[in-house]
């Protein structure tokens, strides 16, 4: 009965039903067959208000939207091409650090495709990269930012982990640093990569007065690190209070001082944002009911069980871990997966012995991954139709990168060290 | 778009440019109290926590208007037209039947929260802060309803 109704759930999924629907039905699904009454699932839902970190989503996803509808990201290009621009391959270099610095302020990686991989895309074929290669790169590079502070995926992450109450406990702020290294190994790996594929390309001199000219033309947005970095950091401020500052910070400089974004737009952007804020609450609301109903029934404790029959060393469980997650990475939205898988599984984990932090930064890594992986990564759709191409050529074109990022992904799983150093 | 839809945007985009602006407004006015005079106010931050979920409950039904809830559509990428159109409507039927229950059970607990009269925010108790979730899930299983008698084209998009 109860695996029927399971069957019927995942075949709605696939037909298109709201994930949010989907993890509603599985959790009344199991409060019936537990003969719990499903006012509870409101219950949790009205949870959402009782998370005071939580506020620091829809803030953060606030700013980015308005970054994105200025022209932040063309004064962003130009900075780091004046700092970059100068390496071999270094337009390549350029992207892949602005495309990660952009997802982790926007929070999606189908908005720096479609925002940036409109502005690189050109640039990169006329100075001497092939197609394929720009492609790959505008369709690969929209996911780095994810493991990168303040992106959202990441501090929702934060808030299920610690929810479950599991493992060693850490804070967001040292969550935001296990993000780092692993990132930065990334766009390195990348950028050997894009060296030795196209190393030839005529390379263009360093030149202070481009820096000066990028510096001058970015002088009201230098200052957000310092301060999301600063009151994520200092102490000073709760997150979700840092986040608050950054939007009145950010509003205050694309408003007064670009004079970018008039007043009437801001009823757009706020639609928008937190129409995308609100479909993942909404999920994270529902999926803590269903957590809680797994947590009741002990499902993670008796499938860690289960794998400890069958799997016994830490090794084959990451190997594993890795696979079904690059699998679920291409079919479920970074959202979603997060709230709907990691209750499940980083119980199993902490059970292998792995740090929380060092399970986050896997879980997000794979998630970057899925993204683009071939037949149905959700990016090379967005590419193929921002860029009209054939969805075959985007496939081509990202193989590459994918196996770079895949050799990434393997030391970051294998060495704890890049996502623990600080401990 | 009918003069009816448009009425209904505005509606939408006004109460999330209200409740955001509460939450951002309340917010930053607890950061300078406390800087400039030592303490705010004291249901500040659960006013900000109570506007969140307004806006999550208001946001997901303009989602459920615009189709913007997250969804896996392998059959939308990968499937023709015909069975597009099957598959919107029995996905939007079970959504609807869904949202159908999540309200009629927030009903109850909004109802218990009533009856012990719990605190909510300030003077106003919890139920009021509450009720937004059963009106949202009828008024998104409305939605989801409509989209399952007249799914929506990709020129309707």
């Amino acid at each position: 009965m109860i695996w029927a109704g399971i069957a019927l759930l995942i075949l709605l999924a696939l037909l298109g039903a709201p994930l949010f629907v989907v993890v509603l039905g599985a959790a009344m699904l199991g409060f019936l067959a537990e003969g719990v009454g499903l006012g509870v699932i409101a219950v949790d839902i009205n949870a959402l208000a009782q998370k005071p970190l939580l506020v620091a989503l829809p803030f953060f996803a606030f700013a980015g939207y308005v970054m994105s509808a200025a022209n932040t990201s063309q004064r962003l290009m130009a900075l780091t091409r004046a700092l970059f621009g100068w390496m071999p391959a270094g337009l390549a270099v350029v992207g892949f650090v602005v495309c990660a610095l952009f997802t982790a302020l926007t929070g999606a990686s189908g908005v720096t495709i479609v925002a940036l991989g409109g502005l690189l895309l050109p640039m990169l074929l006329s100075s001497g990269y092939s197609e394929k290669f720009g492609l790959g790169l505008v369709t690969s590079s929209g996911s780095l930012g994810l493991l990168v502070v303040p992106s959202v995926p990441l501090i929702l992450y934060g808030i299920v982990a610690q929810q479950m109450n599991v493992g060693e406990p850490f804070s967001i702020q040292q969550l935001f640093v296990a993000g780092l290294a692993p990132t930065l190994l990334m766009v390195l790996l990348l950028s050997f990569y894009a060296v030795w594929r196209h190393g030839d390309v005529p390379r263009t001199k360093f030149e202070i007065g481009a820096l000066k000219q990028a510096l001058k033309a970015a002088r009201w947005e230098l200052p957000l690190p310092v301060v999301v970095l600063g009151g994520v950091f200092s102490g000073y401020f709760a997150i979700s209070e840092a986040a608050a500052v950054t939007v009145v910070y950010v509003l205050i400089a694309e408003m007064a001082l670009y004079r970018e974004i008039r007043l009437r737009d801001l009823p757009g952007i706020v639609r928008q944002s937190m129409v995308m804020v609100a479909s993942i609450l909404l999920i994270l609301g529902v999926a803590l009911a269903f957590t809680s109903y797994l947590v009741d029934v002990e499902v993670p404790q008796r499938l860690f069980e289960f794998l400890k029959e069958h799997i016994k060393d830490q090794l084959t469980f990451l190997i594993l871990l890795n696979l079904l997650l690059l699998a679920l990475g291409a079919i479920l939205d970074v959202f979603s997966a997060i709230v709907v898988m990691v209750p499940l599984l980083l119980p199993v984990a902490v059970g292998y012995g792995i740090h929380p932090l060092h399970f986050g930064v896997i879980f997000l890594a794979n998630l970057e991954i899925g993204y683009f992986t071939p037949p149905i990564g959700i990016n090379l759709f967005i590419s193929s139709y921002r860029f009209e191409r054939p969805i075959l050529d985007l496939y081509a074109a990202c193989l590459p990168f994918m196996l770079v990022m895949l050799v990434a992904l393997m030391l970051i799983t294998y060495v704890p060290w890049f996502s623990l150093w600080f401990l | 778009m009918s003069r009816l839809h448009r009425a209904l945007a505005a509606v939408e985009t006004t109460l999330l440019v209200v409740l955001f602006a509460t939450m951002l407004g309340v917010a930053v006015f607890q950061i300078a109290a406390r800087n400039l005079f030592g303490g705010g106010l004291v249901w500040g931050q659960s006013l900000v926590q109570v506007a969140m979920l307004w806006v999550t409950m208001v946001g997901a039904c303009v989602a459920a208007g615009e189709t913007r809830h997250i969804r896996i559509d392998i059959v939308a990428r990968l499937g023709g037209p015909r069975l597009r159109n099957v598959a919107a409507r029995v996905a939007s039927s079970f959504a609807a039947a869904l949202c159908t229950a999540l309200g009629w059970y927030a009903i109850e607990f909004v109802y218990w929260d009533f009856v012990d009269d719990l605190p909510g925010v300030g003077s106003v108790p919890a139920w009021v802060c509450e009720s937004i979730i059963p009106v949202a899930a009828f008024v998104m299983a409305l939605r989801f309803l409509i989209q399952a008698i007249w799914p929506l084209t990709e020129s309707r998009r």
